[in-house]
């Protein structure tokens, strides 16, 4: 390889640059579902960046999907807040820990308006994971977010009902999840590389133990 | 104003009468000499020796003219007046005044007669006590052991700031200075003794004592009238031709002590320093008061915030001269006929930058409409805390080694509760009970500290999700309906508890799935109508 050429792989290696199909490399986090990591660009969710889920309705299991992704960055030191912005129910603190999540540097904000903290936790650094419960978000909104997910360096979840579907997303990220009889769908929509497909998960724990 | 204040002052007529007369030691008849005097006023400067205090005295001949300075409209002739019972005098007066002519202990009808334009006020005790500890939490930045000698005068220990100031001279010129930038004229002197600082300063000499030796030499000229006694004792004093403290000294102390009484005899010993004088330490005010009344009346929420900015760095300042922090600040505003608005800022961790302030009083008073224009600030902060010591760290945090960022956590906190309220931002807790809705409380955020509370069983079983109320579902054909029949997967599981407290719960617990494929926790009541609730998701 010339020097050149090997001076062009390191600019294009750069996690702004988007080419395309070739997924650029940006650090990702385990989502704790071997199937899924490998059908995610990179192998897992963006450690920085903005993904959107979409379900027909809340409490169909969306939350079961990032508890894996919650336990791991909750018990990470240093730790870093995991924030619930608006969640649709109360979060029972037993079952939290019960999947090995710790609850010290778990942060509930309850809030009408949830754009405006979701922003500000995303873009403060001082967060590892955003999720964030939202009925009505317009595209320069997420594009907002999105901008503050990457400046903060933050992973956001946007959970969204699947009616968003017909709009277009800046995310960089937007799945599917619509839940199954052993365990849930997971379907990508957009994602940077331009993957598709979809995957099937399943978990135990609720009915059959 | 800067005018030379003048003072109807006894101890100053005193002083210049008996400059000069310091007599040789008289024959003493009975008794041992209290102190032999030696050469005249030691005001040349001397090395620090021995370990005993070192007392600056800062005398305010104009406290009462000074402590209403702001009250006076104009700059023309100005006087205080004593009021005393129907026959108000003259205390104070500026140069102006003094130039007419008018002069300490004139009556009121005399002084206007001289100037129907003098501006007159009279005297404000209370407020004269605010002010000398204004003066006070000045000297403050001398030394920590600073007191209060009401009614006009301080009490600075300096022995250990001299060198730290580059010499004695250097940091009474200093400390003179810093009280003229603000507005004050004190009359300083230094003595080894507190008492004998004082008198020298009431005495208006410049005294610069530093060693006990030369005490004594140095405090015989001063008049007796300086000591602040009655006028009785200094008549009978003066009747037997003692006027000075060199004459006073010089006396037989059985006889002093007999005809004057022991506790002036004390009052001697401790002014050359032959008796430990104890003072009470002042502490500064340990809240912060602030109020700004702009001339204009604030309509839009950026003026009141430019309002506002000066008392913050006003803040700022009062909070770093302690090396302390606040949590609460309350900020009020007023308007004209209506009640005033008010505003709880309330902060994670002591804080005592202006700018964070102002970002999170911006945050606060968003969320606030304001009835009316604003016509006065006010801001009062809570108790002072002592601040965590800010670091740099040498790593970022989440960079590997780098810490938990606890400071900047708090800061997201602080800044979402600013808008949302203290009770929209909050983390998980638990209690030990066996009724789900009495296992969530929300405890004070705080990231890397543990949380306690021990789940009670394995709760691998429990929901995700809880409902803050049961919802209470339909039935149909006794099977409970939640958007399609509800299939369900497992259970019962019986919860009943609670007796004591009369929140008792006879519940039996099912999963159960509904017609989306959603994992539900449902409940159905033990009691007589059976009916079934929903009472979590899994998801």
């Amino acid at each position: 390889m010339s020097p050149l050429d090997s001076r062009l792989a390191q600019l294009l290696e750069h996690p702004a640059i988007w080419r395309g199909r070739s997924a650029a490399h940006v650090p990702v986090l385990r989502t704790g579902f071997g199937a899924l990591d490998e059908s995610l660009p990179g192998g897992g969710w963006p450690s920085a960046g903005l993904v959107e889920i979409l379900t027909a309705a809340r409490g169909l299991g969306e939350l079961r999907l990032l508890v894996p992704l919650l336990a791991a960055l909750t018990r990470a030191t240093p730790a870093r807040w995991s924030v619930l912005v608006a969640p649709p129910f109360e979060p029972f603190p037993p079952a939290f820990v019960a999947h090995g999540i710790t609850l010290e540097s778990l942060l509930v904000v309850r809030t009408a308006a949830p754009l405006w903290a979701v922003e500000l936790a995303l873009r403060s650094g001082s967060c590892a994971a955003v999720l964030a419960w939202v009925e009505r978000a317009r595209p320069r909104h997420i594009r907002r977010l999105q901008l503050a997910a990457e400046q903060g360096r933050t992973l956001g979840f946007l959970l969204r009902l699947e009616s968003a579907l017909k709009e277009s997303s800046p995310a960089s990220l937007r799945i599917l999840f619509e839940p199954t009889r052993q365990g849930a769908r997971v379907t990508l929509v957009k994602s940077r590389g331009g993957a598709r497909g979809s995957v099937e998960l399943s978990w135990s724990g609720h009915g059959d133990g | 104003m800067a005018e030379p204040l003048q003072r109807r002052s006894r101890a100053g007529q005193a002083a210049a009468a008996q400059l000069d007369l310091l007599a040789p030691p008289a024959a003493v008849p009975l008794g041992v000499p209290l102190a032999v005097p030696t050469a005249a006023t030691a005001t040349a400067p001397e090395a620090l020796a021995g370990t005993h205090e070192l007392w600056l005295a800062a005398y305010l001949p104009g406290l009462a003219f000074e402590a209403l300075q702001d009250e006076f409209t104009s700059t023309g002739p100005r006087a205080v007046l004593e009021d005393a019972e129907r026959s108000p005098r003259v205390l104070l007066v500026d140069e102006a005044a003094r130039r007419l002519g008018i002069r300490p202990g004139l009556t009121l009808a005399a002084a206007l007669a001289l100037s129907s334009e003098l501006e007159m006020k009279v005297r404000d005790v209370s407020r004269e006590r605010v002010w000398l500890e204004r003066t006070a939490e000045l000297a403050l930045a001398y030394t920590s052991r600073v007191s209060l000698e009401p009614p006009d005068g301080l009490l600075l220990e300096i022995r250990g700031s001299v060198r730290l100031f580059g010499g004695l001279e250097a940091l009474c010129r200093k400390f003179e200075a810093h009280c003229h930038a603000s507005r004050r004229r004190p009359v300083c002197a230094v003595a080894p003794s507190p008492l004998a600082a004082l008198a020298g300063a009431r005495a208006a000499r410049a005294l610069r004592v530093t060693s006990m030796a030369r005490l004594a030499g140095a405090l015989a000229p001063l008049p007796l009238a300086a000591l602040r006694w009655d006028e009785d004792t200094l008549h009978r004093l003066a009747s037997v031709g003692v006027r000075t403290v060199g004459e006073a000294l010089r006396l037989p102390r059985a006889g002093f002590a007999r005809r004057f009484g022991p506790a002036r005899l004390r009052l001697l010993d401790e002014l050359v320093g032959r008796r430990a004088a104890a003072r009470r330490g002042f502490q500064a005010a340990e809240r912060f008061r602030g109020r700004c009344e702009p001339d204009y009346e604030l309509e839009s929420l950026d003026a009141v915030l430019a309002a506002l900015e000066p008392l913050l760095i006003d803040l700022e300042h009062f909070l770093e001269t302690r090396q302390r922090g606040v949590t609460v600040i309350r900020c009020q505003l007023r308007h004209r006929g209506q009640p005033p608005t008010c505003c709880v800022l309330r902060l994670a961790l002591p804080e005592a930058r202006a700018a964070r302030f102002a970002a999170l009083l911006r945050e606060r008073l968003g969320t606030l409409t304001l009835a009316a224009p604003v016509r006065r600030c006010e801001l009062r902060t809570g108790p002072l805390l002592p601040r965590p010591l800010a670091t740099e760290v040498l790593w970022h945090p989440g960079e590997h080694g780098g810490d938990g960022a606890t400071a900047e956590s708090l800061a997201l906190v602080e800044q979402l509760r600013a808008r949302l309220g203290r009770d929209g931002v909050y983390s998980l807790g638990l209690y030990a009970d066996h009724r789900p809705e009495r296992m969530i409380h929300s405890v004070e955020p705080a990231v890397g500290e543990a949380i306690r509370g021990q789940v009670p069983w394995s709760a691998t079983r429990r929901p995700l999700w809880l409902l803050a109320v049961p919802q209470a579902l339909r039935e149909r054909h006794a099977l409970p309906v939640y958007d399609g029949a509800l299939e369900l997967v497992r259970g019962p599981e019986r919860i009943e508890t609670g007796w004591w407290d009369g929140a008792e719960v006879e519940r039996d617990y099912y999963v159960a799935r509904d017609g989306r494929r959603a994992w539900l926790w449902i409940f159905r009541e033990r009691a007589a109508p059976h009916r079934w609730f929903l009472h979590g998701f899994f998801g």
